[in-house]
């Protein structure tokens, strides 16, 4: 016999309120006792909204005075491969997020043994993990749409419905990345980690056979022109397919901007109505296989592994032998922790891989004598480059550690070990990976581009200044602004602490790399464009100084004030 | 109330509960005890729906939990050894989450939530974000919120955790008061003594396997042994046995 049940409640308003009351709160709170942090945030958020619309007004101006027009082919095509990059970027993301909040936080576990439905649960968890990962979308995307807009003269309903574009965008790759997050969970072969090799390799294959294709008709392009233009555009053709969501945005957006109303509306009925369509195909998959899934998940325990120490914990020890034995055991813990996380790693060397990928390629359009590709240009393009990349590595991976180590610190601070020994072991973590990495690429690539030797041996001192600096930054600041609260990484860097670092650090990196390399290679490029006469001024080295100065001042103030935090924090 | 029938429950190659069958009848309050890793937690999690069985039945108030999951769950309050709470909201707008997600009429959840405070005596911090509560504030605002929607089933997974004296002494009033007016309580505890004190029946489970179930005086004539829960206790558990794996 069942016994009788109470009504079923309007779960959706119930929700509705939760997050109302959720957000009230939270605002009061930040504005009551945390207004510096709010008003930072606001700051750099601001900050790169202006940024970004300076260098869109540039870009576009650049395109204006080579006579290109703004509302043809070419533009079609960057709006194309923009749109499908920050989509393919919002799957990844969004899919992370979702992962975290539906499979490992308390508040899932909490909900799940209530009578939420689990599409409820769901719907309020994507809400949530799209508004994370997309506004970093909406704050690049609308600046570079301003500018283009004022740049090229679109008329006013252009900007009118740009938000209404960008927010229906990010529910389809949100939703996409949704339904495949619940469906692997729930149907993933139990060897998680040689599906997922077999899926890295095939997916690294299929991407560096297209890259490959894509650099063989540029190659083309830029030595005969004509024609080969159509064999480089028709590798974009996935981009540019009907199929493609991220080509009805293009054709949406250059169709408001030719001042075609009802050409600009259907593609944004369209994007709307896919987005809304495949959410609810999520919200219907979560509906059937989330309580399954997080059963797997929470079940799917496969035999006892045994984990011991490995050569490469030796070789860091041995990297780090001017320390004490207890600097360097914390030191050892914290690489040992990295390594056995493949998700942290596996993202590295892809990122690395490409970029040696680009480099060689680089090499070659300079040994086809392309007076277009000049390799000091093409060096900083790859200076610039590297410095991004450690800056995203050491951001998603080195600020959260102190964070991570949140509610169980009072382990560390009962340890003999001080604070000051704590934050110095990961700084020279830190310091130690990167000068590694980054030093390896810069050197492999400048090389492979053919740049002579001053010029590299400068690159490897900006590059080692780049990386003593972002360290200092990293964990300085990961100490003077940690978030104990939060166990998944992803969100300690996109949440305040994680965004002001991200900012500072690419401040860093403009005040390094515009100081020390940037006045040598505009010399050396106007030193080409003059056909190779006159001498390079001494004074093209002036600005080291003051870029070894920075790199100084980015490892001291952060690493004092995080010491200081940390000192007088209570566990 | 709780029928769970042959169900074992693996991990990977590990069996955490193996063909374990339990009946409890409404009103009844029911100490579950074993060792660390003994399969609690999981029998409790799969009566909260949060997992399902590998094999065999978990039913709660004649509900199915996989097939009929959202019903049955309707009917439970769970109060886990790690109480959650949103840090963002103040324990009454907590309670009124909790009553709006049971689908409470107004009034009624209005009325039960004075009540609820009244009883864990919060009203002293209640209008204050959760984020600055102590462990043991959190814990009976989890239980006022546990209660506030009349649960037909509690189950309270070390509820005694971070509790003063007299918390503790109300606290043990309290859930004998409940399973008297009807409401079933599972009790999940390593504190032998409030087992002894209230529970009608006792259930002993370790390696996943029920080792005992009964009344004291079932299991003193299941152990042959006379004594207090404790003694019972460790001679039910103290037969060595081996890690079962499939």
């Amino acid at each position: 016999m069942t016994t009788t049940l109470a009504p079923v409640a309007d779960q959706a308003s119930t929700f509705r309120s939760l997050r109302t009351r959720l957000f009230r709160n939270g605002l009061r709170v930040a504005l009551e006792h945390g207004r510096t942090r709010l008003f930072t945030m606001l700051f750099t958020s601001v900050f790169v909204f202006v940024f970004t619309l300076g260098v869109g007004f540039y870009l576009f101006n650049q395109l204006a005075k080579a006579n290109i027009p703004f509302k043809g082919a070419i533009v079609e095509g960057l709006f194309d491969l923009l749109f499908f990059t920050l989509g393919t970027m919002l799957v990844f993301s969004t899919g992370l997020i979702l992962y975290a909040s539906l499979f490992t936080s308390p508040e899932a576990r909490f909900l799940l043994c209530s009578p939420a439905r689990a599409d409820r649960i769901f719907a309020t968890k994507f809400q949530a993990a799209v508004a994370f990962s997309s506004w970093g979308f909406v704050i690049l995307g609308i600046p570079i749409f301003l500018a283009y807009g004022i740049v090229s003269g679109v008329p006013w309903y252009f900007y009118a419905l740009l938000p209404a574009y960008l927010l229906g965008y990010v529910l389809l790759p949100g939703s996409v990345s949704a339904a495949l997050c619940l469906l692997l969970v729930r149907y993933l072969p139990q060897n998680k980690r040689q599906f997922f090799a077999v899926v890295g390799v095939i997916a690294a294959i299929v991407i560096g056979f297209w890259l490959y294709k894509v650099g063989i008709s540029l190659k083309r392009t830029a030595v005969t022109g004509g024609k080969e233009l159509d064999d480089l555009i028709g590798q974009f053709d996935l981009f540019r397919s009907g199929f493609a969501p991220s080509h009805w945005m293009t054709r949406g957006v250059m169709a408001a901007a030719r001042n075609d109303l009802s050409g600009a509306l259907v593609p944004l009925a369209q994007v709307w109505s896919n987005g809304l369509l495949l959410y609810v195909v999520a919200a219907w998959i979560a509906k059937r296989v989330y309580r399954t899934a997080y059963d797997r998940i929470a079940g799917g325990g496969r035999g006892k592994k045994i984990y011991k120490t490995s050569w490469l914990d030796r070789i860091m020890e041995s990297l780090v032998f001017y320390l004490d034995k207890r600097t360097r055991t914390l030191v050892v813990k914290d690489f040992r922790t990295f390594r056995r996380d493949p998700t942290q790693w596996a993202v590295l060397i892809l990122f690395g891989m490409l970029m040696l990928f680009g480099a060689s390629n680089f090499r070659q359009y300079y040994s086809a004598g392309l007076a277009v590709m000049d390799r000091y240009a093409l060096s900083l393009m790859n200076l610039c480059g590297t410095a991004i990349l450690l800056c995203a590595g050491l951001s998603r991976f080195m600020f959260p550690l102190i964070s991570l180590e949140g509610r169980k610190f009072w382990i560390l601070g009962l340890t003999p070990v001080s604070r000051d020994q704590l934050l110095w072991g990961k700084f020279v973590f830190a310091l130690t990976g990167s000068l590694v990495i980054a030093e390896g690429l810069i050197v492999v690539s400048d090389v492979l581009i053919g740049l002579p030797w001053d010029g590299v041996l400068l690159h490897a001192a900006v590059m080692a200044v780049v990386a003593v600096g972002l360290s200092g930054l990293n964990v300085g600041l990961g100490a003077y602004l940690p978030n104990f609260k939060e166990t998944d990484p992803s969100k300690i860097v996109v949440g305040f602490g994680g965004t002001v670092n991200m900012v500072v650090g690419l401040g860093f990196l403009v005040m390094v790399i515009g100081t020390m390399a940037v006045p040598l290679h505009t010399a050396q490029i106007a030193k080409g464009m003059r056909g190779g006469e006159g001498a390079i001024n001494p004074w093209v080295y002036a600005g080291v100084p003051v870029g070894l100065l920075v790199g100084a001042l980015a490892v001291v103030l952060p690493l004092r004030a995080g010491a200081r935090s940390l000192r007088a924090m209570e566990f | 109330m709780i029928e769970i029938s042959n169900v074992s429950k693996s991990y990977g190659p590990k069996i955490a509960v193996q063909d374990l069958s339990l009946h409890i009848p409404n009103g009844e309050l029911f100490a579950f005890l074993g060792p660390n890793g003994a399969g609690k937690t999981t029998t409790i999690k799969m009566l909260c729906g949060l997992l399902f069985p590998t094999t065999g039945t978990v039913r709660v108030g004649g509900f199915d939990l996989r097939s009929h999951g959202d019903q049955a769950r309707a009917l439970v309050s769970y109060v886990p050894d790690q109480p959650f709470l949103y840090e963002k909201l103040t324990g009454r707008e907590f309670l009124q989450f909790t009553a709006d997600l049971y689908a409470m009429p107004r009034d009624r959840a209005a009325e039960k939530i004075d009540e609820v405070i009244d009883l864990f005596h919060l009203d002293e911090f209640v209008d204050d974000l959760t984020e600055r509560y102590s462990h043991g504030m959190r814990q009976r605002t989890v239980f006022a919120s546990a209660l506030v929607h009349d649960p037909k089933l509690l189950i309270a997974d070390e509820p005694t955790v971070g509790l003063d004296p007299k918390s503790i002494r109300e606290l043990k009033t309290l859930l004998r008061k409940l399973a008297d007016s009807g409401t079933t309580v599972f009790l999940s505890t390593h504190t032998l003594d409030i087992a002894q004190e209230l529970a009608d029946r006792i259930g002993i489970i370790d390696r996943g396997r029920l080792l005992g179930c009964g009344t004291m005086t079932d299991l003193r004539k299941h152990a042959a042994m006379d004594g207090n829960l404790e003694e019972l206790f460790l001679k039910i558990t103290e037969v060595p046995g081996v890690e079962i794996t499939v």
